[in-house]
């Protein structure tokens, strides 16, 4: 069985030993970065500067309510507004592994600005296993690129560190709880680093956000409340996707013509492998009532998605 | 045991070698992950798997390494996963080729003939597919189970310790998975004892 204690005082002591001087983490408020973070701050401490970026695509009240929970932990935080960067680079980008190359560049690039400042050499990420397994290489497949393996620059200033990179979702959050983090946030669902830009299929423009950002907050507060009735158990992750077709509704005798959200809800350990989630009938009706109702301008139909990893993967790109 | 047996996965690629790696350090398996290109005699281990990948075995074979040297060679109990099993079909005389129909994700399996494998399992039950090619005809073999799209999911050489699965039980999503890892682990504990 994995022994998170062995693994914390191992690791604990490799990053005394490889880190010297000061160092930067990318920290988006998830369990995998949080728990990297305090791990290395058990080794370097106040050396330790975590850097939040806003990316624009992080979902509703993120920003705030993950810098906050952070700080409670100790950790050392400063948030970087990059909205109107990351916008600016993606304007008219459509080809999901092109948004995921460009957003796995910018990162880098405000992490080495932050570096610079700091005088870091040394930079981790939460990267975990099902990273790096999914972006391929050699004779891997890729399957997609995720942000901070397959979607990372060339050139690199800083030497990369990661100390989750052979561990597994459930494995971190073993860690995580170990560490002392908050059970919401052990707990806390998977959320990839691209954001919302990947739960928007077409142009991740500042309105397709806006939409799907709604649409997200209502899949997670509709299951959310189900859970903590006992409705239902808690999905490993539960999320909306904007696609990029419009349908017909008919909204009081007039005729509308809107988008089209797909709510996903899967069952996995790991994320490798998931079953789709057998959300009862009642709930996914409440979430597409009120999808529909309060996004009506932006919103004229909801699809319940059905697939299984494999065929399908859980993020929609 | 004075120690724990050593088993070794074989990578073609697959997107589940890190999770074979990951159950058998759980069956308290002494493992890790060799590139197929590792010479058998630098292998040194008690058993093999061989696993999953993209390599598709009628036209990428060359990809699969040394995976027919350790057939030819190994000294010990193999378990060839997905395209693991096709090629150790294909070495022993027999065919593989494109899935009339692939199977993705969810499938039914029945087990036919329990052995060493699907000892003390149900005779059906749910796994997890990922596969465009399948065995045709395995020379030399029992088939032990089968699913409505595929009539190999499961087979063990007459003569040799090999054995084979379509099917993935490293994942977390095939029930009895790990149980099915452990039966092999249990072969290969046996294995050591002469």
């Amino acid at each position: 069985m994995f022994n998170a204690e062995k693994f914390v005082e191992e690791t604990v002591e490799e990053l005394r030993d490889k880190i010297s001087g000061k160092a930067v983490i990318g920290i988006s408020g998830g369990v995998d970065s949080a728990t990297a973070a305090i791990l290395v701050n058990r080794a370097i401490g106040e050396n330790l500067q975590c850097v939040l970026v806003d990316t624009g695509y992080m979902r509703k009240n993120e920003i705030e309510n993950n810098k906050k929970t952070l700080k409670k932990l100790g950790l050392n935080v400063v948030v970087v507004d990059a909205k109107e960067r990351f916008y600016e680079k993606l304007r008219g980008v459509v080809d999901p592994e092109q948004k995921r190359k460009i957003i796995g560049e910018l990162f880098i690039r405000v992490f080495e600005e932050v570096a610079r400042k700091e005088n870091a050499r040394f930079f981790v990420q939460g990267t975990i296993a099902p990273d790096w397994i999914e972006s391929g290489g050699g004779l891997r497949d890729r399957i997609k690129s995720h942000h901070n393996v397959g979607g990372l620059p060339e050139k690199i200033e800083f030497e990369i560190v990661e100390p989750l990179r052979d561990l597994y979702k459930d494995e971190v959050r073993v860690v995580g709880k170990k560490l002392g983090l908050p059970q919401e946030l052990y707990n806390r669902q998977p959320y990839p680093g691209p954001g919302l830009a990947v739960r928007i299929i077409g142009e991740a423009s500042p309105d397709n956000v806006r939409i799907i950002r709604e649409a997200c907050a209502i899949v997670e507060e509709e299951v959310e409340k189900a859970v903590a009735n006992n409705e239902m158990t808690k999905p490993w992750q539960f999320f909306a996707v904007l696609l990029p077709c419009k349908t017909v509704g008919v909204h009081g005798d007039v005729r509308a013509y809107g988008n089209t959200i797909s709510v996903r809800a899967v069952e996995s350990l790991d994320g490798m492998s998931a079953a789709y989630s057998k959300i009862p009938h009642p709930i996914l009706e409440k979430i597409s009532v009120r999808i529909t109702n309060t996004m009506k301008d932006d919103v004229a139909r909801v699809v319940y998605d059905v697939t299984n990893k494999p065929p399908g993967t859980i993020e929609y790109e | 045991m004075s120690r724990p047996v050593r088993v070794y996965v074989a990578d073609n690629g697959g997107q589940w070698t890190h999770r074979i790696w990951r159950v058998l350090r759980e069956l308290s398996c002494e493992s890790k992950i060799i590139p197929n290109t590792t010479p058998v005699d630098q292998i040194g281990a008690d058993a093999l798997v061989l696993s999953g990948g993209a390599p598709r075995i009628a036209w990428e074979s060359p990809k699969l390494g040394n995976c027919t040297d350790y057939l030819e060679y190994f000294q010990g109990p193999i378990l060839g996963i997905c395209v693991g099993l096709q090629l150790m079909a294909v070495y022993c005389g027999g065919k593989a080729g494109p899935s009339k129909v692939p199977e993705y994700g969810l499938a039914k399996i029945r087990v036919q003939e329990e052995d060493d494998l699907f000892k003390g399992l149900p005779k059906e039950f749910l796994v997890w597919e990922s596969h465009n090619d399948e065995v045709k005809e395995a020379r030399g073999f029992a088939m032990l189970a089968v699913s409505d799209n595929c009539s190999v999911q499961a087979a063990k050489h007459l003569k040799k310790p090999y054995y084979g699965v379509q099917f993935h039980p490293e994942v977390n999503n095939t029930e009895h998975g790990e149980e099915i890892l452990k039966n092999f682990v249990d072969v290969v504990n046996e294995s050591q004892c002469f």
